[in-house]
């Protein structure tokens, strides 16, 4: 009992008690999104698409969506947004570890058409499945024609365009 | 009974009658073809060149077709811009712009049969790329009608 | 019967038995010697040498076998994505600060961008000519545009809309809009100024056409129908005269016609002749009109003076 009043009463305890302060400061307000961060040893691997930051897109790149609902007086732009994200998802789950670029969506008329590069690391029996598969599914769920036009490359290195 | 047979029997030549007039129709095509004077596509897209190629395509069609076609775009596109906060919450003197552009495209051709007209269309709607929406406005010329003509 | 399949059954259960006993004793007498140990810690020798992968060759690319001379229309027939081993041209696609931008292989750049690689000019032509047959000429004789419109007066405006989206149906197709000439209606003064007034704002001047917009019915069909109709009850009303429109008098004229005013009867008494036999009358009565439709302005007044001096027979002021 002793001690521990000895304890409490010690100055040199009072002293460097932990205060818990509010700090404030104004937020960082650097834009983020899409944008890659250089990495110490220069080795973090980018492809065209990453290089290029969102402002870039309609200059120096294209849009990975290709549909008429964000034209002036497009219809459904919410539910093809929605659409294409669900796809994106399904096709990452589905391919999974496949993909090495974006997910291109199509549409032309009622057609769906989903473009990307894929690496060669699946057998091709597999392959012919998983694009049986998508595409039945797929078109099951949208209600309309989807059709996959992929482009298989060698090595994940080839899609790569610059280190940082 | 007596009144029966009389009404099968004409309602048997009734329908003799109809068939033949069916049949007819379709033999002779009496449908009267449509005069169309102008047709006029408004191609709207988001990438300037995918509008000029797809255009390019629909004059060289229609001249296959041997019909006056010209073609002509909006220089500059039209932009729909959304301003909002950078930051999610306040910070009002941080903002983003993001804007949608899209230009405009146009082709027309002049004094097509309603036939010829829905033979394009048809040819130039399948092969509109991704990303493009087309508006086919038609002006179809018609006569008076009888109603109004005769008193 | 019974009893013969019965003893049947009992002798074949019997040998079964027989057996299964036989089994029983005589397999683990020879695994209960050495009793495998479970052995938690795989290490590499457990598993024998690892299969080599085995490599798929690629096929060789489709460009490296095609022909010069061939037919492109047929290797891409229909719209797709880009495809480098399909194209044999040395396409480069991308931006690159120094040096050249990147090349067709495994580029998703030029996978993104519609192509028109189906749509080049021989094929174009080639499909032109085949749907050529499904097409009707124009008519001959109706080459100019005075001749189109007074044989067909009547213009009717509707447009198609394609979006790429799994419905067809645009709200905006059911719009339709008639156009013609107010003139095609051959209507007299009276008529025309009922028609006028029942038209209102739907009617320009400066090019005589009417133009009547239907959107409120749901289907194309359905508003062309609703414009014809309204055309056929514009021409009738006013064609047809009401028993109140007898009533009109000089105040509700849209328009200064100088024969139904004071100022015919005025002059007539003043010369005591009638009007057709007063010498420069027409000329008075036309300047007198100008200044009542136009209104007050420096040219009209000064041609009402005028008028007004060659109808009295004074000395013009100019002179």
């Amino acid at each position: 009992m002793n001690v521990l009043i000895k304890n409490i009463y010690n100055p040199f305890k009072t002293q460097c008690q932990i205060v818990r302060n509010l700090h404030v400061s104004p937020i960082y307000l650097k834009t983020q999104a899409g944008r890659y961060r250089i990495t110490p040893k220069k080795d973090f691997p980018l492809t065209y698409e990453m290089a290029n930051p969102p402002h870039m897109i309609a200059s120096r790149k294209a849009w990975n969506s290709w549909n008429t609902s964000n034209v002036q007086g497009g219809l459904r732009s919410s539910e093809t947004a929605v659409e294409d994200h669900f796809i994106r998802k399904f096709m990452i789950g589905t391919w999974h570890g496949l993909f090495v670029s974006e997910i291109i969506i199509k549409r032309q008329h009622n057609i769906i058409r989903i473009a990307g590069l894929i690496s060669r690391t699946a057998s091709s029996r597999k392959m012919y499945f998983l694009i049986g598969y998508t595409e039945e599914l797929l078109s099951i769920w949208l209600q309309c024609p989807v059709k996959l036009e992929l482009q298989t490359v060698a090595d994940k290195k080839d899609v790569i365009f610059k280190y940082i | 009974m007596n009144r029966l047979i009389p009404l099968l029997g004409w309602r048997n030549v009734q329908r003799c009658f109809s068939s033949v007039a069916a049949s007819e129709a379709i033999s002779s095509e009496s449908e009267t073809d449509k005069l169309i004077k102008t047709l006029e596509l408004e191609v709207r897209g988001n990438d300037p060149a995918v509008l000029k190629s797809f255009c390019k395509f629909a004059v060289t069609a229609g001249n296959h077709f041997g019909l006056e076609s010209k073609t002509w775009n909006l220089r500059k596109p039209t932009n729909e811009r959304f301003t909002v906060l950078k930051s999610v919450h306040i910070y009002k003197k941080h903002r983003v712009q993001y804007e949608i552009r899209t230009y405009f495209s146009f082709v027309q051709y002049s004094l097509l049969t309603g036939s010829t007209a829905d033979t394009l269309l048809e040819y130039v709607e399948r092969n509109l790329p991704e990303g493009v929406a087309l508006k086919a406005t038609k002006v179809e010329v018609q006569q008076m009608p009888d109603h109004i003509k005769s008193s | 019967m019974l009893n013969l399949t019965k003893n049947i059954e009992r002798i074949i259960i019997r040998n079964i038995e027989k057996q299964y006993i036989a089994s029983y004793f005589s397999a683990p007498n020879e695994q209960n010697d050495d009793f495998k140990a479970l052995n938690l810690k795989t290490n590499k020798s457990q598993f024998g040498p690892r299969r080599p992968l085995r490599k798929v060759k690629p096929v060789e690319t489709r460009t490296s076998q095609m022909e010069v001379d061939q037919d492109w229309g047929s290797v891409w027939p229909a719209p797709r994505s880009f495809h480098p081993a399909v194209v044999p041209l040395p396409i480069r696609q991308g931006y690159v600060e120094k040096g050249a931008p990147p090349d067709k292989y495994a580029n998703a750049e030029l996978m993104k961008i519609p192509n028109f690689l189906h749509l080049t000019p021989p094929v174009i032509k080639r499909q032109c000519e085949a749907l050529k047959k499904f097409c009707t000429p124009w008519p001959k004789n109706l080459n100019n545009q005075e001749k189109i419109e007074k044989l067909f007066p009547i213009e009717v405006i509707s447009s198609d809309y394609c979006h790429s989206s799994p419905t067809i149906r645009d709200p905006l197709a059911r719009i339709v809009t008639i156009r013609f000439k107010k003139s095609a209606l051959n209507l007299n003064e009276r008529e025309t100024d009922k028609f006028r007034r029942l038209v209102g704002e739907r009617y320009n001047e400066e090019n005589d056409t009417v133009t009547i917009v239907t959107d409120r019915c749901p289907l194309k069909k359905q508003n062309y129908d609703y414009a014809m109709y309204l055309l056929t009850a514009l021409y009738h009303e006013s064609k047809n005269v009401e028993p109140w429109e007898e009533l009109k008098n000089e105040a509700d004229m849209e328009k200064y016609v100088w024969e139904n005013n004071a100022s015919k009867v005025n002059v007539e008494r003043l010369f005591n002749k009638t009007s057709s036999e007063i010498p420069n009358i027409s000329v008075y009565s036309e300047a007198l009109v100008n200044y009542m439709n136009e209104g007050e302005n420096d040219y009209t007044v000064a041609k009402y003076g005028e008028a007004v001096k060659q109808l009295l027979n004074l000395p013009s002021s100019t002179k």
